[in-house]
């Protein structure tokens, strides 16, 4: 692949944040291997640099760690899901070739980590000011909950954002609003199921000063993260 | 559809202001950094017309060295209330600070403005964030002498600490008139955006001003050894 093909594809991460909906709907038709390669540069460099500074909060090798972990779970998430958005979205109304239907969640998983990206530095800068998690079995509360709750309303905000693009998206396809919340809330639905047990397996993101700074638990792949949510449900109900 | 005249901050019953490049004189190209400061408080269209023109990178450049220059100063006037090592190390502070402070926000600009629908180009970005850097300075400039006045006449830290905060939460605010009226003429389809980010940097400089502190005062490190968020440093300060 060319450099000046490369160029040409971030120029269209304006494009593409902005939700031109001519464009957007021109590229969703047409699978294009370039574009792909453009889409997957910016979801590695994005959500990467996002979870880098996340991580770093724990140690540089937990940084380094999450600059691979967290593309690999939106990579996981569009492609485990692939075949399963594509018959969902068919089921529902909206006609779309597989391809599309991947291209599509592709581009909106584009535009979450480009926003996650941007505020890398804000991230990075807001966790420089806070004492770091190594050496500490103890962190301050007020101090936990600012570094929580930035993260929550990033993401959220990253999310946000870039459902509201494809929902516009969908809207033009499928030429109403009924089918394409349906088509968006199954997506979703699907994705956030996956999407939850990937970060699950991947643990840590953060990770805890009692714990070793580790690419995986050793019990990775023993339990789930609903197990786990159920448990905890449990045992705050009978406490 | 709200009008784009009550977008840019005019009311109804008045005319809407002119595009920047809709008056002859915007055309005229900004020679040196006399001219910038000059079009800068009077001519401020002029300035956002020639960020939209291809050559803009030396106007860029020209208002980054002002910006820088006027860091310096006014860092020299925050030094002088301590003075010894504070008369270099403000001054050195002043300007990383607000580089710093830029660099950390300007990505997410460039986002929230693609998100708005912008037509802008990462360069006027850059462009607008460096005007809003001068424009900041410029103004700190201004109250350089008041500034002076007070630390000569006053030995609380906290009180000192606080009139700085409030020159710059001042100069600050005219920077983001300049910026969103940058914005507004890029055919914006909402500011909420911008607005939402004007809120992100007034923090970023705001915990900024906490991460390089001392600005006043004596310390025996050049930068903090204890890691704050501003809010609980100025709480402290105040409750010795």
């Amino acid at each position: 692949m060319s450099a000046t093909t490369v160029k040409a594809q971030f120029r269209h991460i304006p494009v593409l944040l902005g939700g031109c909906p001519d464009a957007l709907k021109d590229w969703a038709a047409r699978w294009d291997t370039s574009r792909l390669f453009g889409y997957a540069l910016v979801i590695f460099a994005g959500a990467g640099l996002y979870g880098a500074a996340m991580g770093y909060w724990r140690s540089p090798v937990q940084a380094g760690y999450d600059l691979v972990k967290f593309p690999l779970v939106i990579f996981a998430t569009a492609f485990g899901n692939a075949l399963l958005n594509g018959m969902l979205a068919a089921l529902l109304g909206l006609n779309l070739r597989f391809r599309q239907s991947l291209m599509l969640v592709l581009m909106s998983f584009t535009i979450a980590a480009a926003i996650l990206g941007s505020f890398a530095p804000i991230v990075f800068f807001i966790i420089w000011n806070t004492p770091s998690l190594a050496g500490q079995t103890e962190i301050s509360l007020a101090t936990y909950n600012v570094v929580q709750l930035t993260q929550v309303v990033i993401i959220a905000f990253a999310g946000v954002a870039a459902n509201v693009r494809l929902l516009r998206l969908l809207e033009l396809l499928s030429g109403g609003r009924r089918v394409a919340r349906r088509v968006l809330c199954a997506w979703l639905a699907g994705n956030l199921f996956l999407g939850s047990q990937l970060c699950w397996i991947l643990r840590p993101f953060i990770g805890s000063p009692a714990l070793p700074v580790e690419f995986l638990r050793p019990n990775a792949f023993q339990g789930n993260f609903y197990e786990t949510v159920f448990r905890a449900i449990g045992h705050l109900l009978s406490s | 559809m709200i009008p784009q005249a009550v977008l840019a901050g005019v009311t109804a019953g008045e005319t809407a202001p002119p595009a920047p490049g809709a008056n002859p004189e915007d055309h005229t190209p900004i020679p040196n950094a006399v001219a910038a400061i000059e079009s800068m408080l009077r001519q401020p269209r002029r300035v956002l017309h020639q960020l939209r023109q291809p050559q803009s990178g030396r106007l860029i450049v020209t208002m980054l060295f002002v910006a820088a220059v006027c860091s310096l100063i006014y860092g020299v006037i925050v030094g002088t209330f301590s003075g010894g090592t504070q008369l270099w190390s403000a001054p050195v502070k002043c300007v990383a600070g607000l580089w710093l402070s830029g660099v950390i926000c300007l990505p997410s600009l460039y986002i929230f403005a693609c998100l708005s629908g912008s037509q802008a180009r990462l360069i006027e970005v850059v462009g607008l964030v460096a005007g809003l850097g001068m424009l900041l300075t410029i103004l700190l400039i201004g109250f350089a002498p008041v500034a002076w006045i007070f630390s000569q006449s006053t030995e609380s830290v906290v009180a000192m600490g606080a009139l700085h905060v409030v020159f710059l939460l001042v100069a600050t605010y005219f920077g983001m008139r300049f910026l969103n009226a940058g914005f507004s003429a890029h055919e914006d389809r909402s500011g909420g955006g911008i607005k939402v980010w004007m809120v992100i940097f007034v923090l970023v400089m705001l915990q900024m001003t906490t991460a390089l502190r001392p600005w006043i005062g004596n310390a025996d490190t050049f930068l903090p050894a204890e890691k704050k968020f501003f809010v609980s440093h100025w709480l402290d300060c105040i409750k010795q």
